[in-house]
């Protein structure tokens, strides 16, 4: 796409994001909300395996730690959500980084097994009855306000939801230029030749080990949110299955895409919703996504959305090459397209 | 006061968990064998192995304990079943993905998972107790010269466990498929040039795997609480005794069973906690992982 395209068409999405919910109810609105939050949990994913080819089926565990750091901090010991978040979104990242370190010395086989093991570690004993009720001294689950942002107290649902539209950009911007400069450089290198990186100086640890951290830290922030958006922190929501599913969704739309963190969280959202409307189970969600990941990765090995926008970028190329023709070393330049690649072990 | 008093710990139950902590663990060596096999010969780290294992399971509980037709027939249907998913999940899914990065492989697996494990929430309730499927009676013996009492099943279920590994191990061994299924796992280039169906013998170790799954999904029913969550995470465990005979070797494969079973049980004497299992399991990951497969280790075939 051409850099003119894109920005209208940030623009586009930008204005109907801000504009669209503010006449929708307050129901659809949350679940807006929720949607972005899932996103984040997909960003996260975008990070890890579409930038650096590590791959994490432990994200709603990561999530799970911003979520009980801030419940535990803002419900039971009265602490400012502003003080509690980044020490939630910093607790992910340490334990993301510990989940890191194993990874540094496997193949991304190997890697698979630890990351579930890890969720069903959260899953079965540290969310546990048992052990919850030991770390939360027996409140069935916290109960989280809405904080207050430069003065402005976030309690309606559209001032939250503007509130969690703007994290959410911000967090894409971010990813997004990581993958632009520098680092984006030298995390697709590790992602493509490792040994090569490595003979040119990078410290393949210590990108690795951010990577993982800063992953972890995203879906942090997704749960500290989460938690706030629900009002409540409880142990269920952030089990295995979860994981998988947002592993599932974030392949399914696509890992080497920004785009398809929103496209990927709001569908992770609105599809149990629109099965619903449907009057069938949303226990359906599931099979359903199960069954497009196995289909995409037959058929379309990039993903959803990076297909669309291959096709949309070839379509819109295809205008301008017949209006003006473009000089073919500016056609030869451009770096923003991702690279046909999948998931790579 | 003694120190195991001060701890909580009854030791005298020791005996009776080591026969829990067995038959686990036999369950757990079954399953983990189909899984190594399928990762041996086709290169796939199978994480729907479980979830298979789970709906033939269910397969077996419709037949038996809902219909009431005796429990070797469900098992039959089972293991049908089992091969049958499979060899569906190789023909369709895995086969035209040849040449892909082995991960891409693994995460068909995970969207198997996830339609077995939703399918049969939809079809048996996902949360719901059932009725396990039982091929012997309920009865028991005592165990000679102590108080432990062995329970029939607890029994068939070590012994048919046994069996199904040492059949696997002879079918490696003295059959001409046993052969090509090695020499596959070896190399498939050179397999390919002794005339040998790569294809087929891949499919043919995915449907004897799966059947194995399905076999301890059966055996496994009246031990745990069982639903369609329980089964499906025994995946974990039987990885978990994979990785002990570091996904190569069968009988290291079977003892890491055996590790895990035990470890898995002898904790629950002295802590009440739900999930001391999964703590245990995740521990013995971490330390194979880490000691198994530390850089500079023994040449590990990673695909």
């Amino acid at each position: 796409m051409s850099a003119r395209a894109r920005r209208v068409g940030l623009l586009v999405v930008a204005v109907i994001a801000i504009a669209w919910p503010a006449i929708l109810s307050d129901y659809s609105r949350s679940l807006a909300t929720d949607g972005l939050i899932s996103g984040l949990i997909v960003l996260s994913l975008v990070l890890l395996t579409g930038f650096v080819g590590q791959i994490s089926f432990c994200q709603y565990s990561f999530a799970a730690v911003g979520a009980f750091t801030v419940g535990s901090l803002v419900a039971a010991h009265h602490w400012s959500f502003w003080l509690a978040m980044p020490l939630g979104v910093f607790g992910a990242a340490v334990v993301g980084a510990l989940v890191g370190i194993p990874a540094l010395r496997l193949s991304g086989l190997f890697l698979t097994i630890l990351t579930v093991a890890v969720a069903l570690f959260f899953d079965r004993f540290i969310l546990a009855s048992g052990t919850w009720d030991a770390f939360s001294g027996g409140l069935s689950s916290f109960v989280v306000g809405r904080p207050s942002f430069l003065g402005v107290h976030l309690d309606t649902s559209y001032r939250f939801y503007l509130f969690v539209l703007g994290t959410f950009s911000l967090c894409s911007l971010g990813v997004w230029n990581f993958r632009r400069g520098k680092t984006g450089r030298v995390l697709r290198a590790i992602r493509d030749a490792e040994v090569a990186a490595s003979t040119l100086g990078i410290n393949l640890t210590a990108w690795k080990l951010a990577a993982f951290a800063t992953s972890a830290a995203l879906a942090g922030l997704a749960g500290a949110l989460l938690a706030v958006s629900i009002g409540s922190v409880s142990t269920g929501g952030y089990d295995l299955v979860h994981s998988l599913g947002v592993a599932a969704v974030a392949t399914v739309m696509g890992v080497n895409s920004v785009a398809s963190a929103a496209a990927g969280g709001l569908f992770l959202v609105f599809g149990p919703e629109i099965l619903r409307h449907l009057g069938v189970s949303s226990q359906w969600f599931n099979l359903i996504t199960g069954a497009l990941l196995i289909v995409q990765l037959i058929v379309t090995p990039d993903g959803m959305v990076t297909d669309f926008q291959h096709k949309l970028g070839h379509l819109l190329r295809h205008r301008a090459a017949r209006k003006a023709p473009v000089p073919a070393t500016e056609l030869d330049v451009r770096d923003d397209v991702p690279v046909r690649t999948g998931v790579r072990s | 006061m003694g120190l195991p008093a001060v701890l909580g710990v009854n030791f005298h139950l020791t005996p009776g968990y080591t026969v829990i902590g067995i038959v686990l663990g036999g369950v757990y060596a079954l399953a983990a064998v189909g899984l190594v096999l399928i990762y041996r010969v086709s290169g796939v780290l199978n994480f729907a192995h479980g979830a298979v294992a789970m709906f033939a399971t269910f397969t077996a509980y419709e037949v038996s304990t809902v219909k009431g037709a005796p429990g070797w027939i469900g098992a039959i249907v089972a293991i049908a079943v089992g091969a049958a998913l499979g060899f569906a999940i190789e023909y369709f899914t895995i086969r035209p993905l040849h040449g892909r990065p082995a991960l891409v492989k693994v995460v068909v697996t995970i969207g198997w998972l996830l339609v077995l494990q939703t399918a049969a929430g939809l079809i048996w309730g996902a949360t719901a107790y059932h009725q396990p499927v039982r091929l012997v009676s309920r009865d028991g013996f005592r165990l000679v010269g102590t108080d432990v009492t062995v329970g029939y099943d607890q029994l068939t279920t070590v012994i048919v466990a046994l069996i199904f590994a040492l059949a696997v191990a002879a079918l490696l061994r003295y059959t001409t498929l046993g052969n090509a299924m090695r020499a596959v796992a070896d190399n498939p280039d050179t397999a390919r040039l002794w005339g040998i169906s790569v294809n087929r013998v891949t499919a043919a170790s995915w449907m004897v795997g799966s059947a194995m799954a399905a076999v301890a999904g059966v055996l496994i029913t009246p031990l745990i609480a069982f639903d369609t969550f329980s089964l499906t995470v025994v995946v974990i465990y039987a990885f978990t005794a994979a990785l002990i005979g570091r996904l190569s070797s069968l009988p290291m494969t079977v003892v890491g069973g055996f590790l895990l079973g035990l470890a898995q049980t002898y904790p629950r004497m002295f802590s009440s906690l739900s999930g001391t299992a999964d703590a245990v399991t995740f521990a013995l990951v971490l330390l194979t992982l880490g000691v198994l497969f530390r850089p500079g280790g023994r040449k590990v075939r990673v695909v």
